[in-house]
């Protein structure tokens, strides 16, 4: 506790002890002491002298113990008061550790099984003449990504100017169907992949009108993506403001132009983050590639014909393979599709930070 | 970065000014404030006696709202806050080690300038609200909440429907429910922070009628842009002030009557007389 | 400043060059809003029509019977629907305090820097493709999870529950339930992160200020206020738990027995995956029938997103006043 006795007129530098709130006396920091790490330890020893299995010991033996500890502690800090704060905290830290292991362990896994078959030729060759016996040397998922690229790709194509202009249609317009619209595209969100795909496919395929092809599958997860695009797109046009608005109507511009080339250009940032944010949801969708295309070996640049694979389909198929060599094509594709997510997502954070 | 302090007198310490025998119920030694490292309160100490009203005044950003906050220990909750110096009530220091904050805070009530009612509770939840969030019971809870909306000179307006949600009455009304709200928890000193700045003059009224009947029975501290306000309602007055990018601290303290029509410093007097602010 | 020699083309009054263009512009914005509009109805009457056949044929039973075989035309997928009401209730017994207590450790335990890293985590996880999670359940996850089911087997064995007669404990609805939860916590985290943060700051200080503990703000106050949102959090995840294909495919087996108590057996339901796998081998009248799984699922699906839309938007309204 510092009482600055010579008081200088101008600023001073604030003093290393600046925080009285968070000394305390000997016994308090003791306790808070053994209360982190004494449950740790015994837990660990008990764990060892049973035997017992991580888990068990995470919920049978360390919860409790660190509750009790925790409990203990409090009532040095703040009496019993302090009790149901320290059982919040422990159960609160707890959960999220849970959390952040679960994630940490599935992206762990993805990369160590998945680097296997990560190679330049695992990227840069399709899957022409691969066995489920034929060695991670040959073949690999370029058809697979072009495939998706073409398929994302033109649900992409397709989505962004619907998906902007029903942000046109909710912020520009005064139409009293604005609020039916809003409600039906945010509940339309919850489309399950499933029900999109099987629609894309008793609507074109089972009536005879086409086969089960590339576009097919963009028509499927543009179902998806719409949704998501237009409601975002809604959000970030609404908060252009007004006064740009008003300053292009006042210097004569109609209303289209003053939409392209002044209101856009304002939310640009926010639009493309919303475009990049529907791709990295469908990107990944498996269920409506399953029922609009059937997964091929050979590359496949044509979307209106022959067998189109993606990488979701590729895995699947993988998998359904079933030997141990092809499970760990599945990984490595798994770990391509993990890399091609994580840019999308990366692209969409720094666009969203950009102000134009 | 020359400027004229010779005036400045340390008013704080001399006792004379304040009524005979009258122990400082609150005090504040050399407190410094620092958000980061930015110094905002430079050297404040100030005396409060009790069961008076005092009146923090002075220009808009200089550090009175930031400066009460550190009387109940509110301003620790903020990230990166810092402090040096000492807050005595009643001759303890409610910074020292191992004082649970929360007691402090039962101690020393605080009303903000937004009337904030809990939306999701009834009036009567409200009044209560204190008590059950601090984990205290009352034997006899009827009797509690009328008698706090009565000292907030609320109970004939609500009494008929104190089941109604909280959301539902004026702002002025919502403010005196969170004053009754602070009044449950029978605290010695209650800090207010501009309390009446967002309501219309009739609250205002009824508002500072409130103050002067409980000041009474507990020691006010109140942050006004009021000067006319200051004037109606307290028994001293501090005049804070900061200059350009420097930290904040009291030009001058003493009886209101004092302050606004002989002020000793020549900003003070300036202030008083709206030059500036 | 114009000089003579400019010249600069008048604008008649009534030109129509601009409203043309106004006229397409705005054209083509009503046309997406009402296309967008239009696909639920559209997907769901389709859907609706072309199984038409299977309703009348199976009637009530459909949804009540427990008997799938293309051979004798029955074609029932209550287990199904039993199935993934099992599974989304265990991933809620998970999904939900790991959710709040997620989004109350970032807006109100976690210095700003971990917070915003978490922030970043969480929409890390939801933008996981399923597939990938899918994968890592099958070969990494369902070992170890089957492992608990074991243990749980060991000490608990006497609540029905817990009983497994079959002794494999590998794809069962347990394991699933897990799965289904690390699906639904990003969903479900986000939305609360936001409404809690949305809680005025005032309030949490005037609480505070009365005496409140860390504990007593959450519970009195903040949870309270926030609750609508979070339900609306909440009731997105349900959609998308329900909604999900790959991963439960994947991690459980789909029995058409209806399984509710037996949660450590390997025998479950699930209406999504059960689509995905039977569509390769079904001819005509299980295609019919697997297009009617879909309108239940879409219907169900879609109540559940009105629903959460409604509270969502009701509660953010409640908070802005």
């Amino acid at each position: 506790m510092t009482i600055l006795e010579t008081a200088e007129f101008g600023p001073v530098a604030r003093p290393a002890e600046a925080t009285p709130w968070r000394n305390r006396s000997t016994s308090t920091l003791t306790s808070i002491g053994l209360a982190s790490v004494l449950p740790v330890v015994l837990a660990f020893l008990i764990a060892m002298h049973f035997a017992m299995p991580g888990a068990t010991a995470l919920v049978a033996v360390f919860v409790p113990l660190q509750l009790i500890a925790a409990g203990t502690a409090a009532t040095f800090v703040g009496g019993r008061r302090g009790i149901p704060d320290a059982i919040l905290t422990v159960f609160v830290l707890v959960l999220v550790l849970l959390v952040a292991v679960v994630l940490g362990s599935v992206l762990l896994n993805l990369i160590r099984k998945g680097i296997h078959a990560l190679s330049i030729q695992f990227l840069f060759y399709d899957s022409t003449y691969v066995t489920s016996a034929t060695s991670l040397d040959y073949g690999g998922v370029f058809h697979a990504i072009i495939g998706t690229l073409i398929v994302v790709g033109i649900a992409a194509l397709v989505t962004i100017p619907l998906g902007i202009g029903v942000g046109v249609f909710l912020t520009e317009t005064r139409s009293p169907m604005r609020g039916p619209v809003r409600f039906i595209t945010q509940s339309m969100t919850g489309l399950p992949s499933i029900v999109s795909g099987l629609f894309i496919y008793a609507f074109f395929v089972l009536s005879g009108f086409s086969k089960q092809v590339g576009w097919l599958a963009s028509a499927a997860l543009l179902l998806l993506m719409l949704p998501t695009v237009a409601r975002l797109s809604e959000e970030v046009l609404k908060l252009v403001p007004q006064d740009l608005r008003s300053a292009a109507m006042a210097l004569g511009a109609p209303r289209n132009k003053a939409f392209f080339q002044v209101i856009l250009p304002a939310a640009r940032s926010g639009i493309i983050t919303a475009i990049l944010l529907g791709l990295a949801r469908i990107v990944g969708e498996t269920a409506p590639l399953l029922m609009t295309t059937i997964p091929g070996d050979a590359t496949n640049y044509k979307p209106f014909s022959g067998l189109m694979s993606t990488l979701p389909t590729y895995i699947y198929k993988w998998v359904s393979a079933g030997s141990e060599i092809a499970v760990q094509r599945a990984w490595g594709a798994a770990l391509v599709l993990l890399i091609l997510v994580g840019i999308i997502f990366t692209l969409a954070r720094i666009f969203g930070k950009q102000k134009f | 970065m020359t400027t004229d302090y010779s005036s400045v007198t340390n008013v704080a310490h001399d006792k004379s000014q304040f009524r005979d025998g009258v122990e400082a119920h609150l005090e504040a030694r050399n407190l410094h404030v620092w958000f980061g490292e930015r110094h905002v309160i430079n050297n404040v100490s100030l005396e409060f006696p009790e069961n008076s009203v005092t009146a923090l005044i002075g220009p808009s950003g200089c550090g009175k709202s930031t400066f009460i906050r550190t009387l109940n220990r509110m301003h620790e909750l903020i990230p990166n806050a810092g402090l040096a110096g000492e807050v005595l009530f009643k001759g303890e220091n409610v910074y020292g080690p191992n004082i649970d904050p929360v007691n402090v805070r039962l101690n020393i009530g605080m009303v903000f300038q937004k009337p904030n009612p809990f939306p999701t509770m009834t009036i009567r939840g409200n009044v209560l609200s204190g008590l059950r969030l601090s984990g205290r019971h009352s034997r006899n809870e009827d009797e509690l909440v009328e008698q706090a909306l009565t000292r907030a000179s609320l109970w004939n307006e609500v009494k008929d429907r104190l089941g109604a949600p909280a959301g539902s009455l004026s702002g002025g009304q919502q403010q005196r429910l969170c004053i009754a709200r602070s009044l449950a928890l029978s605290p010695s000193v209650l800090l207010m922070d501009e309390p009446c700045s967002a309501l219309d003059p009739g609250s205002t009224i009824r508002i500072e009628e409130t103050i002067s009947e409980i000041s009474q029975s507990m020691t006010i501290v109140i942050v006004t842009h009021n000067m006319q306000q200051a004037q109606r309602v307290s028994n001293q007055t501090a005049f804070f002030l900061a200059e350009d990018n420097n930290p904040g601290y009291v030009v001058e303290f003493g009886e209101t009557n004092q302050i606004f029509r002989t002020p000793r410093d020549r900003r003070t007097e300036d202030y008083v007389a709206g030059r500036f602010g | 400043m114009l000089v003579d020699g400019d010249k600069i083309t008048r604008v008649d009054l009534f030109a129509s060059k601009s409203r043309r263009g106004d006229r397409v512009f705005f054209g083509f914005a009503k046309a997406a809003a009402y296309f967008a509009f239009s696909l639920v109805f559209l997907v769901f009457i389709f859907l609706s029509w072309r199984s038409a056949s299977t309703f009348k044929e199976q009637g009530f039973s459909f949804v009540t019977g427990s008997t799938w075989d293309q051979a004798t035309n029955t074609f029932q997928i209550m287990p199904m629907l039993v199935g993934s009401l099992v599974l989304v209730v265990l991933a809620l017994i998970v999904a939900v305090p790991s959710s709040i207590a997620v989004a109350y450790f970032i807006e109100f335990m976690a210095p700003a820097r971990i917070a915003r890293w978490a922030t970043n985590v969480v929409d890390l996880l939801a933008a996981l493709p399923s597939i990938v999670i899918a994968l890592w359940g099958a070969f990494v996850f369902t070992p170890v999870a089957a492992s608990w089911g074991r243990l749980l087997n060991q000490y608990f064995g006497s609540i029905p529950f817990f009983k497994n007669e079959v002794d494999n404990y590998y794809r069962s609805p347990f394991i699933g339930g897990w799965i289904l939860a690390i699906m639904m916590i990003p969903i479900i985290t986000s939305v609360s992160r936001e409404v809690i943060s949305r809680v005025d700051k005032e309030l949490v200080n005037a609480s505070y200020a009365l005496g409140a503990t860390r504990f007593s703000a959450m519970r009195r106050v903040i949870l309270p206020t926030a609750r609508g949102g979070i339900l609306g959090g909440i009731l997105l995840g349900i959609g998308r738990g329900l909604g999900e294909t790959i991963a439960i495919l994947y991690t459980i087996n789909l029995i058409f027995h209806v399984n509710i108590v037996r949660i450590l057996e390997n025998r479950g339901g699930a209406v999504a995956p059960m689509i995905a796998s039977y569509y390769g081998e079904a001819e005509s009248k299980a295609i019919s029938a697997l297009l009617a799984a879909g309108v239940v699922l879409f219907g169900a699906t879609l109540i559940v997103n009105m629903f959460a839309t409604y509270i969502v938007q009701r509660s953010e309204k409640k908070m802005a006043s």
